[in-house]
């Protein structure tokens, strides 16, 4: 609160008492009271103004500088009415009542919907597992048929997958609890990926290629087999016609552990580099395929950032596409360990 | 042959189990009733169970516990749940694996013999005819005589060896081998087992790999 603003705000008091000193000053000379009298009674009036002007401007300034400086520190800003003295003056007062009657129809909305939300990724998790059962039971069956319907199977996979990403999208935008980091087998994690994909890699002629994969990371297993496995199916979608390949590979730094995924397709448009990981980004790649929900390059970045990894991607279009996954080792962990 | 009891209470997935696991050549017993799963487990002798983990009137886990408290039997826990926090607990509880619904059937099977190979407790005395195999060494000996099997020829040939006397699915032997780390295509299968074909043929054993059309392939 500048002082400035405060005269500003106080212009008509002030106006009306500059006012009424001129008055008293005409009326006490026309009752012939002398001037040193005059003066004396109007600067003890003045005074008296200006004492009562100047308490009521710190007070202000006192309980708003601590309420803004209170109110910059702390995170969730409605938390606010936990936290601020009380006012000793009555527009504060009012201020702070109203403040309160504010903040606390607001948590109960907000508790409300957390509720609902809740409920309803609880429900959705629920129904995932649920949807699960019969689309394990059609697998087993096709397995057991005497004649196999790959073309069955493949569509089950893609019911299996779109139904998977439902569940790491609920997970991943109200995860709280849902992954547990420890060490975990690089090469396994990889060699499940690309077990899941054998069949697509096979029939449409590309080539694997792993390097260097012997590694421990600390991550959540689910999680991370569900991120390269949106970065393989990215990788197979957009694939070139000829002499396709993937490759997977990793570098150990002291810090870190960089898993790298590199193929040989189609490749991202430099304009559209910036913005794969957005919510529901399709981009030129994307109109060319119908398929394209935008969704997965975007939970994987969502999903990697909760995990505390980095992702990176870099392209040349017409030529390869390599998405980059940090994993930082945590020296924490290790004297734990 | 073993044994393996299968604790599935959604009745279209037991039976397919059922049916894979016995084309695997494996004997299979179900429980169909879950109001004593605990006594039941206990009473029945088997090689392996293959455990769901939401089970109607128990918990799964809490019934892995129970068992594991008087038996040893191998047990792989079977799920939808795909959290890893469920993974490890199970784990902790005593469960030798763990598989999420829904799975490769493949897979589920090399699981199901991983486990247990694992739990035999002397080493099973590779052999086929007069000669031993060496896995490791990647050589099979017979007396004096060696034959030398790469990698890739090698898995085939367990594979197949395991699976005596029964049809084995280029996919059974593709999944097998990709298991292995070995990313190889179709054409690579077929050079691989022409090759082992040949092989055994120095070895003395003619169409020992018979190839049924539209099937697969079977050991002699």
């Amino acid at each position: 609160m500048k002082f400035q603003d405060y005269l500003k705000d106080h212009f008509t008091p002030i106006l009306l008492f500059f006012f009424l000193l001129l008055f008293l000053f005409c009326l006490f000379l026309l009752l012939k009271l002398s001037l040193a009298t005059n003066i004396f009674i109007l600067s003890l009036i003045t005074c008296f103004f200006l004492f009562s002007f100047f308490f009521n401007y710190f007070k202000r300034k006192i309980f708003f500088k601590e309420f803004l400086s209170i109110l910059e520190k702390i995170d969730q800003k409605y938390f606010i009415t936990e936290m601020i003295p009380t006012a000793n003056f009555l527009e504060g007062k009012l201020f702070l009542q109203a403040l309160y009657e504010i903040d606390k129809s607001m948590k109960e909305k907000i508790n409300e919907s957390e509720k609902s939300m809740k409920d309803f990724k609880e429900y959705l998790e629920l129904w995932i597992h649920e949807i699960k059962l019969p689309i394990a039971s059609l697998i087993l069956r096709n397995h057991n048929k005497q004649e196999k319907d790959s073309k069955e199977l493949e569509q089950i996979k893609k019911i299996e997958e779109y139904v998977e990403q439902v569940l790491f999208y609920v997970r991943s935008e109200h995860s709280g609890k849902d992954y547990l980091i420890h060490e975990c087998d690089l090469n396994t994690m990889i060699k499940n990926v690309i077990l899941r994909n054998k069949d697509d890699f096979l029939t449409l002629n590309i080539s694997v290629e792993t390097k260097n994969l012997n590694k421990k990371v600390l991550t959540d297993a689910k999680w991370f087999e569900y991120i390269v496995n949106q970065i393989v199916s990215n990788a197979k979608k957009y694939k070139k016609e000829k002499d396709s390949m993937i490759h997977f590979e990793a570098e150990e730094t002291e810090k870190e552990i960089k898993i790298s995924i590199k193929d040989n397709g189609i490749g991202i448009k430099e304009s559209d580099l910036p913005k794969v990981f957005e919510k529901s980004f399709t981009g030129e790649n994307g109109h060319n395929k119908k398929e394209s929900t935008g969704m997965g390059l975007f939970l994987v970045k969502k999903m990697c950032e909760q995990l505390g990894h980095q992702v990176e991607i870099e392209s040349i279009e017409n030529e390869y596409t390599k998405v980059t996954i940090t994993i930082f080792k945590n020296s924490f962990y290790n004297v734990l360990k | 042959m073993k044994k393996i009891l299968v604790v599935e209470d959604e009745a279209s997935i037991r039976e397919e189990l059922k049916s894979l696991l016995l084309n695997a050549s494996y004997e299979v017993e179900t429980i169909e009733d879950f109001t004593n799963v605990l006594e039941q487990l206990l009473k029945i002798e088997c090689d392996l169970i293959l455990l769901d983990i939401n089970i109607p009137n128990m918990n799964g886990e809490v019934l892995l516990k129970e068992y594991r408290k008087v038996k040893e039997t191998p047990i792989i826990m079977v799920t939808s749940r795909s959290s890893e926090a469920d993974e490890v607990l199970s784990i902790g509880y005593g469960a030798d694996d763990y598989i999420t619904k829904p799975y490769n059937p493949t897979i589920l099977l090399l699981r199901v013999g991983a486990v247990l190979k694992r739990s035999e407790k002397a080493y099973d005395h590779l052999s086929y005819h007069e000669w031993t195999v060496y896995p490791t060494k990647g050589i099979l000996k017979k007396e004096e005589e060696e034959m030398i099997l790469t990698k890739n020829e090698m898995i085939i040939f367990l594979y197949l060896l395991n699976n005596l006397g029964n049809i084995v699915t280029r996919d059974d032997l593709m999944t097998d081998l990709w298991n292995n780390d070995e990313y190889i295509n179709d054409n690579a299968l077929t050079v691989n087992i022409s090759r082992l074909r040949r092989k055994l043929e120095e070895m003395g054993y003619m169409d020992a790999i018979e190839t049924r059309k539209g099937q697969g392939y079977i050991l002699k």
